[in-house]
């Protein structure tokens, strides 16, 4: 087992960082590289955008369906009650 | 608690009218050749109502007709023979058209083509707050029931400008 505990020691052995970490670790926890911010902004807002002219086409779709609905209902009843008026016309002669 | 309300209204999740009657004609569907069945409660027809242009006169006329009216149930089957339904169908809803609340305006009967046409008329407080019509025919079974104020007139007048043609009432003609 020498040679495993060799590997393992050798592995977990403490390194120290690359020269140039601290002073590059530090610069992205301020906001990274240049434009990299506003990019991600950009493209939430552009998401945002999406979706709320995704339900504004979905809810005129809807509005749409709902008037013709509206326009059938108010043809068949008025039509009938036409029909009605007809018949009742045509007793009457 | 308020908002709860109006959210669930907006929603549509409390209908703002209920049918005022139960057509209980779903069973007649399976034989008909042709369904139309139109349910809408007063929060639909009120955004529909919206979409309405104020150009086209046929739409300015049904937005206007839309007022006074709170919900618009339909239910029409045309079938391709005789005797699909039966008059014990036309009973049911007809039952529940009684005095005093409702009141026929029309009833026409044709034996020998057993065609019926009926309309009724609901009204609460000298106020008119539901319409129903039964049209019946061999091969057609049409129930319509429009709850709110409804203007015979101006409905009566629609069905003429969509291909049918208008009947003139005498004082029209003057």
């Amino acid at each position: 087992m020498d040679w495993l505990e060799a590997e393992l020691k050798r592995a977990l052995a403490r390194k120290d960082p690359e020269p140039g970490f601290g002073a590059r670790l530090s610069a992205r926890s301020r906001g990274g590289r240049p434009g990299t911010f506003s990019r991600r902004w950009l493209a939430a807002a552009a998401s945002v955008l999406v979706l709320a002219g995704s339900g504004a086409a979905y809810r005129h779709y809807e509005g749409v369906r709902a008037k013709d609905k509206v326009m059938l209902a108010v043809r068949l009843a008025g039509g009938k009650l036409n029909q009605v008026q007809n018949r009742v016309l045509g007793v009457a002669k | 608690m308020n908002i709860l309300v109006k959210l669930l209204l907006y929603t549509g999740a409390v209908p703002l009218a209920a049918q005022q009657i139960q057509f209980n004609l779903d069973h007649l569907a399976a034989k008909a050749a042709e369904t139309v069945d139109v349910s809408l409660s007063g929060a639909t027809l009120q955004f529909a109502a919206k979409f309405l242009e104020g150009k086209d006169p046929e739409e300015a006329q049904v937005k206007k007709l839309l007022e006074g009216i709170t919900g618009i149930y339909v239910k029409s089957y045309e079938f391709k023979t005789d005797g699909a339904w039966t008059p014990a169908d036309l009973d049911r809803v007809r039952n529940q058209l009684r005095a005093p609340q409702w009141a026929r305006i029309v009833d026409i009967t044709s034996t020998g083509d057993r065609e019926t046409t009926q309309v009724y008329v609901r009204s609460e407080n000298q106020k008119m707050t539901g319409l129903a019509i039964l049209v019946a025919e061999p091969k057609e079974l049409t129930v319509v029931n429009i709850v709110g104020n409804v203007d015979l007139n101006s409905l009566a007048d629609l069905g003429g400008h969509f291909g049918i043609p208008k009947v003139e009432t005498p004082s029209q003609k003057k």
